[in-house]
C-alpha cells in the first residue's frame, strides 16, 4: 500500500517536473498543429469566421501549379542543402579535432554563422552577392570568370540560398560533429592503429561508423529544417525572382498573409507537416539499421 | 508610400521591434483608457509624432491617446489582421493605401463617413484628392490620410555636368530620358535604377508609365484588365529597351541598395518620393523634377491611411487624427519631417515660404499632387492579386524573360480571371 502510494506520488512528481515543457509544447506546439488541421478544411480569411470547405482546399492544393512547382524547389533546395552541410561539416570537424595551436579560435571561428541572425546574414549576403557591386563578382571578374546575377537571377537564385543557409547551418553541423568525435573512446583508435590503420583507414572504418549517430541527427535535423525554408528566402529574394525561391513554406505565406486565404494556407502546411513526418520516419528508420553503438 | 525608405534599418528595426510589439499586444487594450494608434515612424517622424501626442494629451483628458511602434509599415496590414483575430485591436493603425480593401470587409472597421463628410470646420473636401481616394472605398471613408506622397525625377547634378547633358526639363520625353540614362551609364554606373523585386514597389513605377502613355489599368467599369493596350505595350517596350537593350538600369533586388548606389554616383536618376530626399548626403548636389512624359507626365501618388476601428476609434482617436490633420498643427509635422503638406489651406498659410525653404526639393513634389496626380490605384479587394501578377509581368519583362507582349497577354488572362472570381 505505501509503495503504491509513493509511486503514485513519484508520477505526479514526475509529471510535475514534466508539466510546463508539456503545456508550453502542447500551447505552441499541438493546438497550433490541430488547429490549422481543422482550418484547412474551412474558407477563412483568417480573422472573421470560416465556412466549411470540405476537401475543397485540397482539391485546389492537387491542382494548383504554383503549389507543385513550389515542392519541387523545396526538395531541389532540401537535395543540395542537406548533403552539402553535412560533406563539409565532417572535414571541418575532423581538422578541428586535432591538437593544433589556436584550434579554439578555429572552433569560435566556425561557430560564428551559428550565432548571427538569419537578417544578418540575409544582408551580408545580398550585399556580397550583389551582381553589380558585389565583392563576389568583383573577385570573379579578378580572375576572368564571367560576372554572375546570383539571388537576381531566376536559374541562380535558389542555388545562392543554398549558399547561403549551408554557410549559416555548418557551425551547427560541425559542432554536432565535434561532440560525436570526441566521444570516440581513444583506446579503439589506438587498437585500429596497432592493428596497422593509417590515419586514413583508422577513420573510415572506426571514426566514421561511430559518429553515424550525429549523422542520422543532423539528417533529420537538417531536413526538416530545410523544408521549412522560409526565413532565408523572405530577407534575401522575397520567393523571386520569377518565383525562383517560392519554397513551400513561402507559397504558403503569400496564400495565409498576402491573399489571407488562410483555408489554403493550412492545406498546404498540413502537406509541408505530412512531407515532414514522412521523411523524419524513413530517415529514423534507416538510421536504426546503420547504428554502431560504443558498449 | 513608404516602399523606398532604407530597408537595412528597417528589416532590423522590424525584427527588434516584434519583440516590443509582443510585449504591447499582451498588455491589453483599454487598461488605462487610452487609445492606441499603431505607426512606423522612426527617428524624426517618431520624435515629431511622440510631440503632437503629447501636446494633445494634455489639454484632452478624456481622448488620450498612445502611440505605438508597429515595427515597420511593410506588414502593418498583417499585424492589424493578427490583432482582430487576437480580439484586441488598436484604435487607430497607420497602413499603406493598397492595403485599406483588407480592412474594410472586418467588422472593427469604421465607416467614418458622416463624421468626416459632415464636419465642416475639419474640411474633409480640403484634403488632397490622392489622400482623400486612398481612405475611399465604394464611397465610404474609412480612415484619413496620413501621408501622401508621388513619384518625382531625382538626379545627381554633377553626373549630368559631368556627360555634358542638359538637366532634365519639365517637357522632358520618354526618348529624352531613355537617351540620357544611356549616355550616363557604363564604367560601372547606371542612368537609373527600378526596383525589381516583383512587388507593388516595382508596380506603382509601371502604372505610372502606363498612365503616361495614356493607358489605364482597367476598364472603366472595374471588371476587366486594360492595360493589355498599345500604351501598356511601349510602357513595357520602354523598361525593355532600357534595361535589356541599353542595359543603362540598375536593377534593385529589393534591398533598396539604390539610394546608397545614388549616393556613390553609381546611380544617375530616381523615380522616386519625398521620403529619400532626407537620406541623400550632403555631398551630392541633387535636382528634382517631374517625371518625363509621353502622352502626358502623369505621376501615382502612394497615399497612406489612418484606417480607425471600434466606437473608441470613432469618439476618442478620431478627434486627435482631425486635429493632426489641421492646417497648422500638420505644417508643423511637416517642418520637422519633410512630409508633403497633406491640404490645399496648408499650402496657403503664411508659414508655408518657410517649410519651402527648408526643404526646396519637395515644391516639385507638392505642384505634382495638383497636376500631375490625375489617376490613382484602384481600391478593390482583388488589387493585391492584381498587383502580384503585374509584379511577376514587368520583372520577367525587365530581366529579358519575357517579351512585352507575351508578359502583357499572359499577366492581362490572370488579372481577367481575378477579377471574375470573386
Amino acid at each position: 500500500m505505501t509503495l503504491d502510494r509513493r509511486k503514485l506520488a513519484d508520477h505526479a512528481a514526475g509529471w510535475g517536473f514534466a508539466a510546463p515543457a508539456v503545456v508550453l509544447i502542447g500551447v505552441f506546439g499541438l493546438v497550433p498543429v490541430v488547429w490549422s488541421f481543422a482550418l484547412s478544411f474551412q474558407h477563412t480569411d483568417l480573422t472573421s469566421p470560416g465556412t466549411f470547405a470540405g476537401g475543397e482546399n485540397y482539391a485546389k492544393l492537387v491542382a494548383d501549379p504554383l503549389f507543385w512547382d513550389a515542392a519541387r524547389r523545396t526538395l531541389v533546395y532540401v537535395a543540395l542543402f542537406v548533403p552539402v552541410t553535412l560533406a563539409l561539416a565532417l572535414p571541418i570537424a575532423v581538422m578541428l579535432n586535432q591538437r593544433i595551436r589556436g584550434v579554439v579560435l578555429y572552433r569560435l571561428a566556425v561557430s560564428v554563422p551559428l550565432v548571427t541572425s538569419t537578417v544578418a546574414t540575409g544582408i551580408m549576403f545580398s550585399w556580397l552577392a550583389n551582381p553589380q557591386f558585389g565583392l563576389v563578382n568583383a573577385a570573379l571578374d579578378a580572375v576572368g570568370l564571367p560576372k554572375q546575377g546570383f539571388f537576381s537571377d531566376p536559374g541562380q537564385a535558389l542555388f545562392a540560398v543554398v549558399a547561403m543557409t549551408v554557410w549559416g547551418w555548418l557551425g551547427f553541423a560541425v559542432i554536432i560533429y565535434l561532440a560525436a568525435l570526441q566521444n570516440v573512446p581513444r583506446d579503439l583508435l589506438e587498437a585500429s592503429s596497432l592493428d596497422g590503420c593509417g590515419r586514413a583507414r583508422s577513420f573510415w572504418h572506426v571514426e566514421l561508423p561511430l559518429v553515424s549517430p550525429a549523422t542520422g541527427f543532423l539528417l533529420v535535423w537538417l531536413t526538416i529544417n530545410g523544408l521549412q525554408l522560409f526565413d532565408a528566402v523572405y530577407v534575401t529574394t522575397k520567393g523571386g525572382p520569377l518565383r525562383a525561391t517560392t519554397v513551400l513554406v513561402y507559397h504558403l505565406y503569400n496564400e495565409a498573409f498576402v491573399s489571407f486565404d488562410g483555408g489554403y494556407a493550412a492545406a498546404i502546411g498540413c502537406a509541408v507537416f505530412v512531407l515532414i513526418a514522412a521523411f523524419t520516419l524513413l530517415q529514423l528508420r534507416f538510421n536504426r539499421r546503420s547504428h554502431y553503438e560504443v558498449r | 508610400m513608404a516602399h523606398g525608405r532604407g530597408l537595412s534599418r528597417r528589416t532590423v528595426l522590424t525584427m527588434g521591434a516584434a519583440l516590443v510589439m509582443t510585449a504591447a499586444c499582451g498588455t491589453g487594450s483599454g487598461g488605462d483608457g487610452k487609445v492606441k494608434v499603431w505607426h512606423g515612424y522612426t527617428d524624426k517622424e517618431a520624435a515629431a509624432f511622440d510631440k503632437l501626442a503629447a501636446r494633445w494629451n494634455t489639454t484632452h483628458p478624456d481622448q488620450q491617446v498612445e502611440l505605438v511602434f508597429n515595427g515597420g509599415n511593410d506588414n502593418a496590414l498583417q499585424k492589424t489582421l493578427a490583432s482582430f483575430a487576437s480580439g484586441n485591436p488598436p484604435e487607430v493603425a497607420y497602413q499603406y493605401g493598397s492595403s485599406i480593401t483588407g480592412l474594410t470587409g472586418r467588422p472593427q472597421t469604421q465607416d467614418l463617413t458622416d463624421l468626416l463628410r459632415g464636419d465642416a470646420a475639419f474640411g474633409w473636401d480640403d484634403l488632397f484628392p490622392a489622400g482623400r481616394e486612398a481612405a475611399t472605398v465604394d464611397g465610404k471613408i474609412y480612415g484619413v490620410p496620413a501621408l501622401v506622397d508621388n513619384l518625382s525625377l531625382v538626379y545627381n547634378k554633377k553626373l549630368f555636368d559631368e556627360a555634358e547633358i542638359a538637366h532634365p526639363t519639365e517637357s522632358w520625353t520618354w526618348d529624352d530620358f531613355r537617351s540620357a540614362a544611356r549616355k550616363l551609364s557604363g564604367d560601372g554606373r547606371f542612368g537609373w535604377a527600378y526596383v525589381n523585386d516583383g512587388t507593388e514597389d516595382t508596380v506603382w513605377r509601371f502604372l505610372a508609365l502606363l498612365w503616361q502613355a495614356g493607358g489605364d489599368l482597367l476598364a472603366a467599369d472595374g471588371k476587366k484588365a486594360a492595360f493589355d493596350s498599345d500604351a501598356g505595350l511601349q510602357a513595357m517596350r520602354l523598361l525593355r529597351d532600357m534595361a535589356v537593350t541599353d542595359k543603362s538600369v540598375y536593377l534593385d533586388a529589393g534591398d533598396q541598395q539604390y539610394l546608397n548606389l545614388f549616393n556613390s554616383g553609381r546611380v544617375a536618376m530616381l523615380w522616386t518620393g519625398p521620403w529619400d530626399l532626407g537620406s541623400i548626403n550632403e555631398d551630392v548636389s541633387y535636382g528634382v523634377q517631374i517625371l518625363p512624359g509621353r502622352v502626358t507626365h502623369a505621376t501615382i501618388a502612394g497615399p497612406d491611411t489612418f484606417v480607425v476601428f471600434g466606437d473608441n476609434g470613432r469618439t476618442k482617436a478620431l478627434p486627435f487624427l482631425k486635429w493632426l490633420l489641421s492646417a497648422e498643427i500638420h505644417l508643423e509635422f511637416a517642418m520637422e519631417t519633410g512630409h508633403l503638406p497633406i491640404r490645399q489651406s496648408e499650402v496657403d498659410l503664411s508659414g508655408y515660404a518657410e517649410f519651402e525653404a527648408k526643404y526646396p526639393g519637395t515644391k516639385v513634389f507638392v505642384d505634382n499632387l495638383a497636376k500631375n496626380v490625375t489617376k490613382s490605384r484602384p481600391n478593390i479587394p482583388q488589387y493585391p492579386k492584381i498587383s502580384q501578377v503585374l509584379g511577376t509581368a514587368v520583372q520577367s519583362v525587365l530581366l529579358g524573360q519575357a517579351e512585352p507582349e507575351a508578359a502583357l497577354a499572359q499577366s492581362r488572362g490572370e488579372v481577367d480571371q481575378a477579377l471574375a472570381g470573386s
